[in-house]
């Protein structure tokens, strides 16, 4: 149960920020990959990494997603919303922020973790200041202080770092209870809950086991009440649901990859059958 | 003979980037006169909301090129399509962006829209990014996709925290149509459905 809610926290504290970073393909620059990794030109490499455009092509499971994706969302109007709606009823906004912040300052050296085995080492530094102002200036993390000093929270994750390895995302996946996924940030998922420091401690003393799962019961309610918005407006705004759900996570997850950084979103363009032919071949 | 043509080709293409540039500052100010305009549309209380759709009706037909981002979205179901179909479709898209949008911020009252900055894309379109500042303290950062044909502006794509309007639409009208059985049909009853309920 705690690992159900501790990897339900990393899904819905996604928080949409994300800085400059380093390109993921200059790795392949490198002398650490000679040979084989050389051998594929990046548009190639782009196109291995990057699942096809249309996200329907990629769920192979879609019969069975769709079968949880009901269930999971009968247990959200059951259970989830009630609780999420009263918390956001009774407890005044600012107090709220007090727990999201408290709890995502738990959360750093998972971030921390992640930061390092991604190789940025300044983010590293940045998100190791971040928790030592905040745990100590900011009470015990209660209170943001890193971000008004221009150190704003980076949310990075194992899905990410394994994206940031060059990793796919593999087939799209709906997750009892737990939601959008997919395989590889399900495998992030499972890497996240080893790194997180607080599950060792209750795991090596049992009696802590208590403050543990307050935690991620904790975290829970404060990410459902950080999204009710948006998940109500995909539930409610859509005629498929469960394909915007889809897209939704997919899009964030790619946003939110530093591989991705600055990628060029393909849209709409204007029409160019007649006159503007010529002038569109010149690129 | 391979190298005139590459010497052409940058050319052009610095011709282009150059061109583009200067209509970086010029699709600012379209959007920022859009973005006030749409702002205090949708945060008016004192108009009723018909009223409130109507306009925004007016301001889709206007600014955005319903017709390019209907087709995009449509995908490879778009080339399929008789022309009847396409212009229902069109037709029910726009309705249904009306209702779905003229409702969706009923609850903002004091809201502020700031243009941030914009950079031209390789596609020769125009980013322009900004964000909503909601009375919470919260910013939600919006980017808009504008081209410009024939010295008009228009938006092509609206990009609301790294996600694409135009791809989460194109994702699930093609899981609507699939699951209609590969008809343009199925997905016209069901945006029509939607319509008749707001």
């Amino acid at each position: 149960m705690n690992y159900i809610f501790t990897i339900l926290l990393s899904f819905f504290l996604l928080i949409p920020s994300v800085r400059a970073q380093e390109d993921a393909y200059s790795y392949m620059d490198t002398d650490e990959y000679p040979g084989e990794v050389l051998e594929i030109s990046p548009e190639e490499f782009e196109e291995l990494l990057h699942p096809p455009s249309d996200l329907a092509d990629n769920d192979p499971f879609e019969s069975i997603n769709r079968v949880t994706f009901g269930v999971n969302n009968f247990l959200d109007d059951v259970l989830l919303d009630p609780v999420s709606a009263m918390y956001v009823g009774v407890v005044p906004e600012f107090l709220r922020e007090r727990v999201g912040y408290f709890l995502r300052n738990l959360s750093e050296p998972i971030v921390l973790v992640n930061n390092i085995l991604q190789g940025e080492m300044q983010d590293a530094e940045d998100t190791l200041r971040r928790f030592a102002i905040n745990s100590t200036v900011g009470l015990g993390g209660i209170l943001d202080v890193s971000t008004d000093l221009d150190i704003p929270y980076k949310r990075e994750d194992f899905g990410l770092t394994l994206a940031s390895w060059g990793f796919e995302e593999g087939p799209y996946i709906v997750l009892p209870i737990l939601g959008p996924s997919n395989l590889r940030d399900t495998i992030g998922r499972i890497g996240d809950y080893g790194f997180d420091s607080i599950n060792w401690w209750a795991y090596f003393t049992d009696d802590n086991a208590l403050y543990s799962y307050t935690r991620t019961a904790a975290q829970v309610l404060d990410s459902r009440s950080d999204n009710i918005d948006i998940i109500k407006d995909l539930k409610e705004n859509s005629l498929d649901p469960y394909g915007a759900f889809r897209t939704w996570y997919t899009e964030r997850r790619r946003n939110l990859s530093s591989k991705n950084e600055g990628r060029i979103i393909e849209t709409a363009q204007p029409e160019d059958e007649d006159e503007e032919v010529l002038e569109d071949d010149e690129y | 003979m391979k190298k005139v043509v590459f010497t052409l080709f940058s050319f052009l293409t610095w011709i282009h980037i150059a061109h583009a540039e200067t209509n970086c500052e010029a699709a600012k100010t379209f959007m920022s006169d859009m973005g006030e305009n749409v702002i205090s549309l949708l945060t008016n209380q004192s108009i009723s909301d018909k009223e409130r759709a109507d306009q925004f009706r007016i301001i889709l037909e206007t600014q955005f090129n319903l017709k390019a981002i209907g087709k995009f979205v449509l995908g490879r179901y778009w080339k399929q399509a008789s022309d009847e179909e396409k212009q229902t479709f069109l037709n029910l898209f726009k309705e249904a962006t009306v209702a779905t949008y003229a409702s969706r911020f009923k609850d903002y009252t004091s809201e502020k829209f700031e243009i941030r900055s914009c950079h031209v894309e390789p596609d020769g379109g125009v980013i322009v990014s900004s964000q909503i500042a909601r009375p919470s303290g919260q910013t939600i950062p919006i980017n808009w996709k504008i081209f410009e044909k024939k010295g008009e502006m228009r938006v092509y794509d609206v990009i609301l925290e790294g996600i694409s309007m135009g791809i989460t639409q194109r994702s699930e009208f093609s899981s609507v149509i699939q699951n209609g059985g590969g008809k343009l049909e199925a997905l016209n009853k069901a945006l029509e459905k939607k319509t008749s309920q707001s």
